[in-house]
């Protein structure tokens, strides 16, 4: 039910592709793709919905930065990843803390440990790291030690995926049952 | 003979007049950017006792009003994140006791937790157990910590010997089976990092109603001070939609009304077979939030009673237990568990090398420290730090 209600919200809000991880491995119930620039209307239709932004824990790989929502719901616990993968030679992406004011110290942290921007955050000053480190960020890696995004695949299976395809609603409904 | 020399004297009176042109580094002057001419800018710390570690928290004050913090991290930063990506799993763990040294098994545990998630091992039941007496055993003691150290923050300078009496037997258990008074680093993968005797049980045992008979006199002794209660009774208001905002998890949300907790809505471990309450706030304002911790210290001797008594024979740690090269498989897993201070969770992604390749942390008191900027707008200086103390802030875990 929430699985239906939650796939509606992010279809609307124009997810890329979503996908069910599995729970027991993963710890997640679902997976969305969320283009860049869509980010903050998904995040303010999930608050309205009653989630609240865990953490975002951002990560390099070969296609780019791929920054990980997670996003929760208190009464209702539903576990989800807004995964957002950014251009490496832009690294940037419109900051979500108008929606969520918390997000300002994720994206402060997640800029320091890999030279993310994130435009529109209220206070972009480096936040755990010292503003004048003579240091690349720490958490890049070396080109040669580059994971590729497409080799992991730990998505889970497919519920939708946005045109050309016009997929649609097509939950297949072999969840786990643990759902409502 | 010492002698000191003030080199460039501070121009204190007109400090406060012209903002940004005198003293400050950099995070003063781009907090004094925004500031009004003739406020003082007033850095709380980073060595303030009530801050609690080294956090410091730029203000700035109308008279004795706050008009506007911000709170200044990184003092204790050590880039967990990084010795995460470059030690194998095994060698890693250690880490876990050094994140939150007041709370540090329920780092083990969401660390162990998410290793064993996606390595797909299952504790055998006797760890299972102790993994939940050694849990709430550490939330009891980080909250008589907390209890002590807030009391300190608003004056009363003795209560926190008393709770350190308590903490001390705490320490003393699970010194037996983790062979450290703080930073414990008991769970291994797969199970704990050894068995307990018969010595931990009983002295347990003995613990619970000694406990319970030392909150009545919490009660006489602190909650029905009226000092205390005025200091505390409707400041700092944190309803619902504010820790949402924010992400503020445990007792800050559930003194605002809430009942969430990673025990009774996503349960891990066997946390599902005990009966026990979440106990939820009053009021949402800093005395609700300070019950509900008292309230959880109950709770906790309630889950502790029952888990001595059940506790089965048998293995502590699986037959074939990972080995410190081990590699993670490649995936990715998200494990939380309910901490002290709130939601502590592991976020690891695996490309099945030596070591993971991206661990995330995610502290609880980040989050909740990350509100306080909103929650002490417009209240007298004296209730900012009753605000701050009502977080229950351990630095070293808000900046990993």
């Amino acid at each position: 039910m929430t699985e239906a209600r939650i796939t509606e919200v992010l279809k609307k809000a124009g997810a890329l592709r979503i996908t069910r991880p599995d729970w027991k491995k993963n710890g997640l119930r679902l997976s969305a793709e969320i283009a860049p620039e869509k980010i903050q209307e998904v995040c303010s239709l999930l608050l309205k919905e009653g989630y609240t932004l865990l953490d975002l824990s951002a990560a390099e790989f070969q296609e780019g930065f791929l920054a990980t929502y997670h996003l929760d719901n208190f009464q209702d616990p539903f576990r989800l990843a807004l995964r957002v993968l950014i251009d490496r030679e832009k690294a940037e992406i419109p900051s979500v803390a108008s929606v969520y004011q918390g997000a300002e110290w994720h994206e402060r942290e997640s800029a320091d440990f890999f030279g993310l921007k994130f435009s529109g955050n209220p206070n972009p000053v480096p936040l755990l790291l010292p503003h004048d480190l003579p240091l690349p960020p720490p958490l890049l890696k070396k080109p040669e030690a580059l994971a590729s995004l497409s080799a992991l695949n730990f998505l889970g299976d497919e519920l939708y995926s946005a045109p050309p395809e016009k997929a649609g609603d097509e939950d297949r409904g072999k969840g786990d049952g643990k759902d409502a | 003979m010492p002698s000191f020399n003030f080199v460039n004297p501070v121009d204190f009176l007109n400090m406060a007049d012209s903002p940004g042109t005198y003293a400050g580094d950099f995070y003063t002057l781009n907090f004094e950017k925004n500031a009004t001419p003739g406020n003082v800018i007033l850095n709380l710390g980073p060595q303030h006792p009530s801050t609690h570690g080294v956090l410091r928290v730029l203000v700035e004050l109308y008279g004795e009003y706050v008009l506007r913090s911000e709170p200044v991290l990184g003092y204790l930063h050590r880039m967990q994140e990084k010795m995460g990506e470059v030690k194998t799993p095994y060698q890693f763990l250690p880490n876990m006791g050094r994140v939150d040294y007041l709370n540090p098994i329920s780092w083990n545990w969401a660390f162990a937790g998410a290793v064993e998630r996606l390595a797909g091992l299952e504790p055998p039941e006797r760890a299972e157990y102790l993994r939940v007496i050694s849990s709430e055993l550490n939330r009891i003691s980080s909250h008589l910590l907390w209890w002590g150290a807030f009391v300190m923050d608003l004056g009363g300078v003795t209560p926190i010997l008393y709770a350190f009496e308590e903490r001390e037997k705490i320490n003393d258990i699970l010194q037996i089976v983790t062979g450290s008074r703080l930073t414990y680093n008991y769970f291994r993968f797969g199970g704990v990092g050894a068995d307990a005797d018969s010595r931990f049980f009983q002295l347990v045992e003995e613990f619970i109603p000694y406990m319970r008979e030392r909150l009545k006199m919490y009660t006489g002794l602190v909650t029905d001070n009226v000092i205390f209660r005025r200091r505390l009774e409707g400041i700092g208001p944190m309803d619902e939609d504010l820790c949402r905002r924010y992400g503020a998890t445990g007792p800050i949300l559930r003194a605002a009304g809430v009942m969430c907790d990673a025990r009774r809505l996503s349960p891990y471990g066997i946390y599902d077979r005990f009966d026990y309450d979440i106990p939820v706030g009053p009021s949402n304002d800093c005395f609700g939030r300070y019950l509900v911790r008292l309230e959880e210290i109950r709770e906790s001797l309630r889950i502790l009673e029952q888990a001595v008594k059940s506790v089965p024979e048998g293995p502590v740690i699986v037959a074939k237990a990972p080995k410190p090269t081990y590699k993670l498989p490649a995936g990715e897993t998200y494990f939380a568990v309910e901490g002290a201070r709130g939601q502590v969770a592991c976020h690891i992604i695996s490309d099945g090398g030596k070591t993971p390749y991206r661990v995330k942390l995610r502290a609880p008191g980040f989050s909740n420290l990350s509100l306080f900027a909103e929650a002490a707008k417009g209240v007298i200086l004296a209730d900012a730090i009753a605000i701050l103390g009502s977080l229950d802030l351990v630095i070293p875990e808000v900046d990993r």
